[in-house]
């Protein structure tokens, strides 16, 4: 590359580092917080890049966020992007590494450091958190450190600002050197290092750069080569290698780099070993106010107490408090329909208009509420670091699924709804287990599904009869579902998890940070880019589904006179002529085409269903006041006299809705977290036979039985 | 012995990392390395994962994890 055309392009700059040393803080303070979220390609792992502020070059480096990791060996996916990134693999390589340090844990972080020194790119080394080291008499000396390793080093304090001046003028001061780029730094194996030796002489010949070959090296020890992108002769040489030697020879290059990062800590004045061996309880100085916290809070009998308190209270607000917003919302959509037909007069375009853009748009927004606040409280708790310590609490229950702690609160999030939940899948590394997750989220009976079971149960059944003691037939009723939902959701999880995705149980290795205050204006920031993230992505697909399926119900026109009495529009619609279509494969279920037409109009939404089969009944405003609605279902008869709808019929209807997957947004928010449509798709499928089995097997055994 | 078998509060050297794969990767990575002193800090309130404490900072692991861990007191 030209001079002239190395001074015209923006250096980019990798940020690396370990989780929880601060690193979205740091990155968020450089960029201003003005960053593009994207995604690495084919998976879900954010990538986030933004322009530095403040620098003096017309163009300004990019940074790039990379995901906080512990190593670059890629066992998982956040190693692998962070490790193809570094790397180059899938596009260009980095000119620089920002590695932010937690400097009152660099025992640990230096790590992954001399890993990124390994690479032979430019490196700056931030030293976060430099307060907290400070105050429990950690903190190396700066400057100490910048002589140790060569390369410059600066002070931050990222919670309150400080050293980020000073970080600027240095990353903004980095040239794109190619001298400086060329240089690898590796630990030289000793005379010791006989498997270490010998690996690496196998490799060194083949692998393009001295660095490749220990990479070759560590995926091929961790079972992961094709994270590595090996090439035919490169994998043809690792393949050659004893496994055995290969293992051993990883355990002796993970041992130099320890030992190096022991060799700096002692010339910097800190051996970590003695630090312990003097018997001192204090040896994890940035932990003593945690360790106390975690006296309580992971105690015992009081753990698990506050772990219940925090999960209630996150259910309670995104199933209760969002409500009054989502309330808002709707009744704003609805003015603005009335308004916009008021303008337009009627007409199709009307309709269009307020049934189809206007209520799809309406169908979207009404999620972010709920988006916004369940990432609120993940926010808070995952930064505050209380979120390690629930997955800390509820690993044992759901290691027997053969997920890990953290597919909890997504799958508790999922009793609200199943949107907001999926996307909290994101904190859940392994993609095989996210998919998971994701699979069984939606069978966590949403608030959707409540106005179903309450219009069904009202009609059906004598819902306020006394059955056992307080509760009534209707409140069994009820519970009865969300039991059925929930045992189903961990049971097709479970096998799940043992055939389609099979993997093996997510290793827990789950570091237990201190405890610290979030900082409000990246939790913040979080939930922005979250809720963006769903209105561009999955709202655009919401929106045309709305359109479709208003198209559905509403063509072709009919005129009311044509009407035979009894008959109203809808069943002259495609929907209904379809509904009509698909009664022999309801009849065994014990439904009937009207139900067929209201499944169709509920995939906009489960409680679409009640507004629906009021339109097949003639009824307006169904949605608002179900007793109406209500009345003509239970009144219902058949040609023959008999009722039309009966308890069992309805249970069956209530066991479709425990299982089917109708809901777009589920499938568009799947479709955006699993990058296509493969996912979706097979949740749809699996879910509508499950739902159809399910209820077939209800209604036909109830028949059995002598039920009608 | 191996690590699970640690009473709470006490102290050991890992002497060996046993079994391979991305687990053993994962656990030598994250500074269990040979000679590097444990402590188990407490276990989960429902019995698993245990909470240790290594090199200045605090890590929990299943006990099926920690027993890939040989150590002596």
């Amino acid at each position: 590359m030209s001079q002239a055309l190395r001074m015209s392009q923006a250096l980019r700059i990798a940020v690396a580092g370990n989780p929880n040393v601060g690193k979205t803080s740091v990155f968020n303070l450089l960029t201003g917080a003005r960053y593009k979220v994207g995604n690495y390609p084919g998976i879900t792992v954010e990538t986030r890049e933004g322009r530095l502020r403040g620098s003096s070059s017309t163009a300004a480096p990019i940074l790039i966020d990379l995901p906080g990791t512990y190593s670059l060996t890629p066992t998982a996916e956040d190693e692998a992007v962070a490790f193809r990134s570094l790397t180059g693999a899938d596009s260009s390589r980095p000119d620089a590494v920002l590695l932010v340090l937690d400097a009152s844990n660099l025992a640990r972080n230096l790590y992954l450091a001399l890993q990124v020194f390994e690479l032979g790119l430019p490196c700056v080394i931030a030293l976060n958190m430099i307060d907290l080291a400070r105050q429990v008499g950690v903190a190396v000396d700066p400057e100490q450190l910048e002589a140790a390793l060569g390369i410059p080093v600066v002070a931050t304090v990222a919670r309150a600002g400080v050293g980020v001046e000073q970080l600027t003028r240095v990353l903004d001061a980095l040239e794109a050197d190619p001298q400086t780029a060329l240089q690898p730094r590796l630990i030289p194996p000793g005379p010791e290092h006989e498997a270490l030796r010998t690996c690496l002489d196998a490799l060194t010949t083949t692998a393009a750069a001295p660095a490749r070959a220990r990479w070759l090296l560590a995926a091929q020890a961790a079972g992961n080569l094709e994270l590595c992108k090996a090439s035919e002769a490169e994998r043809a040489r690792v393949d050659a290698l004893e496994p055995a030697t290969v293992d051993r020879a990883l355990h002796e290059l993970v041992g130099l780099r320890y030992a190096e990062v022991d060799r700096l800590l002692g010339s910097l004045g800190f051996v970590e070993h003695e630090l312990v061996r003097d018997g001192r309880t204090a040896s994890a100085p940035a932990m003593v106010v945690s360790a106390k916290i975690d006296a309580v809070l992971t105690h015992r009998v009081v753990g698990p107490a506050v772990f219940l308190l925090v999960m209630a209270l996150i259910f309670q607000s995104i199933f209760t408090w969002a409500e009054p917003v989502m309330g808002l919302i709707e009744a704003g959509v609805t003015s603005l329909s009335s308004v916009v037909a008021e303008l337009l007069g009627p007409g199709t375009f009307t309709d269009l208009m307020t049934e189809g853009v206007i209520a799809g748009v309406g169908n979207v927004i009404v999620f972010v509420p709920q988006i916004a606040l369940l990432f609120l409280f993940i926010g808070v708790l995952e930064d505050s670091g209380y979120m390690a310590r629930a997955a800390f609490i509820v690993d044992r229950l759901m290691a027997r699924v053969g997920l890990n702690g953290k597919s909890f609160v997504p799958l508790l999030s999922g009793y609200a709804c199943a949107i907001p939940a999926i996307m909290s899948t994101r904190t859940i590394s392994s993609f095989k287990d996210r998919v998971v997750t994701i699979l069984m989220i939606p069978f966590m009976s949403c608030s959707a599904r409540l106005p179903v079971y309450t219009l069904i149960i009202g009609a059906l059944f004598v819902a306020n009869e006394r059955v056992l003691g307080p509760f009534t037939q209707g409140g069994l009723i009820l519970l009865g579902m969300y039991l059925l939902s929930t045992l189903s959701a961990l049971a097709l999880g479970a096998l799940y998890k043992r055939t389609l995705l099979k993997g093996p149980l997510p290793p827990l290795v789950l570091e237990l940070p201190p405890y610290r205050l979030p900082r409000v204006r990246d939790t913040l920031r979080q939930v922005w880019d979250r809720t963006a993230d769903f209105l561009r992505d999955a709202g655009t697909i919401i929106l045309a589904v709305t359109i479709v399926l208003w198209g559905l119900l509403t063509y072709p026109k009919v005129d009311e006179a044509e009407l035979a009495p009894g008959e109203t529009a809808i069943e002259r619609s495609i929907a209904g002529s379809f509904g009509k279509a698909i009664e022999p494969a309801l009849e065994p279920i014990g439904q009937d085409w009207r139900i067929g037409i209201g499944l169709i109009g509920s995939f906009a939404a489960r409680e679409v269903l009640v507004s629906t089969l009021g339109l097949v009944y003639g009824i307006e405003d169904a949605d608002d006041d179900d007793a109406p609605l209500r009345d003509v279902i239970r009144d219902a008869k058949r040609e023959s006299g008999e009722p039309r709808y009966t308890p069992l019929s309805g249970l069956a209807l209530m066991v479709f809705f425990v299982y089917a997957c109708q809901c777009m947004s589920t499938l568009a928010v799947v479709r955006r977290e699993t990058g296509g449509w493969k996912w979706p798709a097979f949740m749809l499928v699996s879910m509508t036979v499950i739902a159809y089995l399910a209820a077939l097997l209800v209604f036909q055994v109830g028949r059995l039985l002598g039920y009608s | 012995m191996t690590l699970d078998e640690l009473d709470p509060g006490r102290r050991a050297r890992v002497r060996a990392v046993t079994g391979r794969g991305a687990m053993t990767v994962r656990l030598l990575e994250m500074g269990f390395v040979p000679g590097v002193e444990v402590a188990l800090v407490k276990r989960a309130p429902f019995g698993d994962p245990l909470e240790l404490r290594l090199r200045g900072f605090h890590v929990s692991l299943r006990r099926a994890e920690a027993r890939c861990l040989e150590i002596e007191l």
